[in-house]
């Protein structure tokens, strides 16, 4: 099959390829036997993992935000715990100030609804731009507003306390670009958003992915602290590719 | 493939001992990386380190001992997603396949994330004779292209190259007026690589693990460039070996603790992109089209052979560098491949050749810490012994490398080792010699330079520990008062 649609594209067909594999293996067919427990949960199973998630999150969400903030701390987060969104804006505007900044860039997630950085900032005579298609016309003009600003700010989908990582998935109104491209990064998370551990990620992950009857979303990533590099003579610098500084405001 | 000079390695090493700017930048590998991962797995205890090791390395077994089963998985979960995969058998194909996609596509500039396989598949040069200006973006990665070098370590690739180097390196190749500061050195790449990322139509990743269960590439980096290469062309094409898949990413908790620990003492790196295919209808930006490649070459070689397929299970953290005596003397390009350090030691040989390459096994002392250090638990110290046998005694010409008189010199060794009478004459021999000629005199207890032909070989690449006044049998007998001189036991008598 595989071989036919190759057409003029070089490589081995999928066959021709496992087959090698499972020559080398020492197999004429298929392994015979491949029980892995991981593989083999459906999505009832995870569902009840879920919902016993759920509730240890509920049970122990004072103590997870403090190690989050902690471990964010130790990864390279300048962490900020406000109370309340009013607090929240206070916060960033203090950060945009002492920045000096002048052009800031956000992404469109919900939680700009909550905390209306927009508004909050015009007095600065800042005119934030929310980064998503429509709003401005097209994609080169984006690209430039994010090279040529100084702040991005987005939300998160998760904070994990495990690693203080913030973990962001695709939606609509969200470039990928908006925390990467800008010398800081400001990150707005709740305390709904915040799991204890990668395996609790995960779970939710997988859960989704047979929720939505195999898809995945393009991308996930993982934010820690700043972007940074050894690599002359194993000294530290930030800000090679990604932003130098990254701020982390948990609103309780 | 790239030149292939492990061969050389005895040459090499000599050479890089008494280089000492490598010197200075091997310590700071000692003083830094290693140090780092310890404090690292203090902080969560070793008994939970223990255990991880050992639930990644069942993971590893499964996986490659049903790697058919994983990569069709993989291959229709890619494609579900809407990717394509690609299967190449060798570099050749390897590179084929890419610079067919990059003409197919009009790609006229390049960015790429750090990739050690396309360093063996020295894919670079494939594409620029197609007409497509490549960008290494990985700091390192980018000096050592702009050096016209080959990585030196797994993690660190300019490791070798000085504060003064690079700055005379860019001022030569970018223009930029001489500063060795480190801060504005990397600011001055961040600039120059900002455009690469704007114009590139296509980038290219290597990957650290790929899902089977929903066909994800996952890339852990530290600068962000792994997701500008993945975020901003219009085309993605990862490449990797065909030995990185997991499972689930269930699995996917467990070696993110233990890689980002292994190889740099990081909790976690600073970005880990898991990328499932190419950007979806609804999503803001991302590549338009993703295409994976899974590479063979010479790793069906390796799966094959029981003995060597735990090399297989190497996730490229380094850590075995780290940590390596020989390593920490001769540096990463004396090994003469692509993969240095024990792991490279065993890895490379299967790759390139036994024969070609049959100086690393030695370069080992076997003193296991590379084991100790592997977050996998592989057992390179017993790979490099398998390898050493195979050298010395395989039926295959293929793999039969050591000369005559080395085989010769082996059997005289066991023959003196199996009979104490022997052994004993032959000591005594040997001490008359070593009072007799010169080159063997005492010099802190070691031989330098053995004068004789067949033992001047032996001592080219080491030194022989020098024979003791007094044995052990003769200690026993003389001041311990037993009256056996067989070492026997007499003394519990």
């Amino acid at each position: 099959m595989a071989a036919a649609n190759r057409g003029s594209m070089p490589g081995r067909s999928r066959e021709e390829f496992l087959r090698s594999v499972r020559d080398a293996l020492g197999r004429e067919e298929g392994p015979p036997e491949r029980h892995y427990h991981r593989l083999e949960e459906d999505l009832p199973l995870l569902e009840a993992r879920a919902a016993e998630l759920e509730a240890r999150l509920q049970a122990n969400r004072p103590q997870l935000l403090d190690r989050l903030a902690d471990m964010a701390g130790k990864g390279g987060w300048n962490v900020h715990r406000v109370s309340g969104a009013e607090a929240a804006l206070g916060q960033v505007d203090s950060i945009i100030g002492e920045l000096g900044a002048t052009r800031v860039v956000r992404s469109g997630q919900p939680v700009f609804d909550d905390v209306p950085v927009d508004t909050a900032l015009q007095w600065r005579g800042i005119d934030v731009v929310p980064v998503a298609r429509g709003a401005t016309a097209t994609r080169e003009e984006l690209r430039e507003q994010m090279r040529h600003a100084d702040v991005g700010m987005t939300g998160t989908d998760y904070a994990l306390a495990e690693t203080g990582s913030l973990v962001i998935l695709p939606r609509q109104g969200l470039s990928r670009l908006v925390s990467l491209v800008p010398p800081v990064h400001v990150a707005l998370v709740r305390p709904e958003e915040v799991l204890e551990s990668l395996h609790d990620l995960f779970l939710l992950r997988r859960l989704e992915f047979k929720q939505r009857g195999g898809e995945m979303g393009s991308y996930l990533n993982f934010i820690t602290g700043p972007s940074r590099t050894a690599d002359i003579e194993m000294t530290i610098v930030q800000g090679v590719h990604g932003p130098r500084a990254v701020h982390m405001v948990i609103i309780e | 493939m790239p030149e292939i000079k492990t061969s050389q390695f005895t040459r090499a090493s000599a050479t890089a001992m008494l280089d000492p700017q490598l010197r200075r930048a091997l310590d700071r590998v000692g003083s830094g990386f290693d140090v780092a991962r310890r404090n690292a797995i203090e902080e969560v205890s070793w008994e939970a380190w223990e255990e991880w090791r050992e639930e990644a390395r069942q993971i590893k077994i499964h996986t490659l001992d049903h790697l058919d089963y994983y990569l069709e998985m993989l291959h229709d979960n890619v494609t579900a997603a809407g990717g394509q995969v690609h299967f190449a058998a060798d570099a050749a194909e390897a590179n084929a396949i890419v610079s067919h996609l990059a003409q197919s596509r009009g790609v006229k500039v390049a960015t790429k994330s750090k990739s050690m396989v396309s360093e063996e598949l020295e894919l670079n040069p494939v594409l620029e004779s197609v007409g497509v200006d490549v960008y290494e973006t990985d700091l390192g990665e980018y000096i050592i292209q702009l050096a016209g070098e080959t990585p030196s370590h797994l993690v660190a690739p300019a490791l070798h190259k000085s504060k003064e180097d690079v700055a005379e390196l860019f001022a030569n190749k970018l223009g930029v007026p001489y500063d060795e500061d480190i801060v504005r050195m990397a600011a001055t790449a961040r600039q120059v690589l900002r455009d690469k990322f704007m114009q590139a139509d296509l980038g290219i990743s290597g990957a650290n693990f790929v899902v089977a269960e929903t066909g994800t590439l996952v890339i852990v980096t530290n600068e962000g460039n792994g997701r500008l290469c993945t975020s901003a062309p219009r085309l993605h094409i990862g490449i990797t070996g065909m030995e990185k898949v997991i499972p689930s990413m269930q699995d996917l908790a467990i070696f993110l603790r233990l890689l980002p620990r292994s190889a740099t003492g990081q909790r976690i790196s600073s970005y880990v992109s898991m990328i499932t295919g190419p950007r979806r209808e609804d999503d803001e930006d991302g590549p338009e089209e993703f295409h994976l490649v899974l590479v063979d070459n010479g790793r069906s070689r390796m799966l094959r052979d029981p003995k060597l397929r735990e090399a297989l299970y190497c996730i490229r953290c380094g850590a075995c560098l780290n940590i390596c005596p020989v390593y920490a003397r001769v540096g990463g390009h004396a090994y003469g491949w692509v993969y240095p350090g024990p792991i490279g030691a065993v890895v490379s040989p299967m790759l390139t050749g036994l024969k070609e390459s049959k100086m690393l096994p030695q370069a080992s002392s076997l003193c296991g810490a590379c084991r100790e250090a592997c977050p996998i638990k592989i057992n390179i110290p017993r790979m490099l012994l398998e390898l050493r046998h195979r050298t010395a005694e395989s039926d295959d010409p293929k793999e039969r490398a050591s000369s005559s008189s080395e085989r010769f010199l082996a059997r005289a060794f066991s023959r003196l080792m199996s009979n104490p009478g022997r052994l004993s004459f032959a000591t005594r021999m040997g001490r008359m010699a070593q009072r007799m000629i010169p080159g063997m005199s005492r010099r802190g207890g070691w031989i330098r330079r053995a004068p004789l032909p067949l033992f001047s070989r032996w001592t080219r690449a080491r030194d022989l520990p020098q024979l003791p006044a007094k044995s052990f049998r003769d200690i026993w007998r003389d001041e311990l008062g037993n009256e056996n001189g067989d070492g026997g036991n007499s003394g519990r008598r």
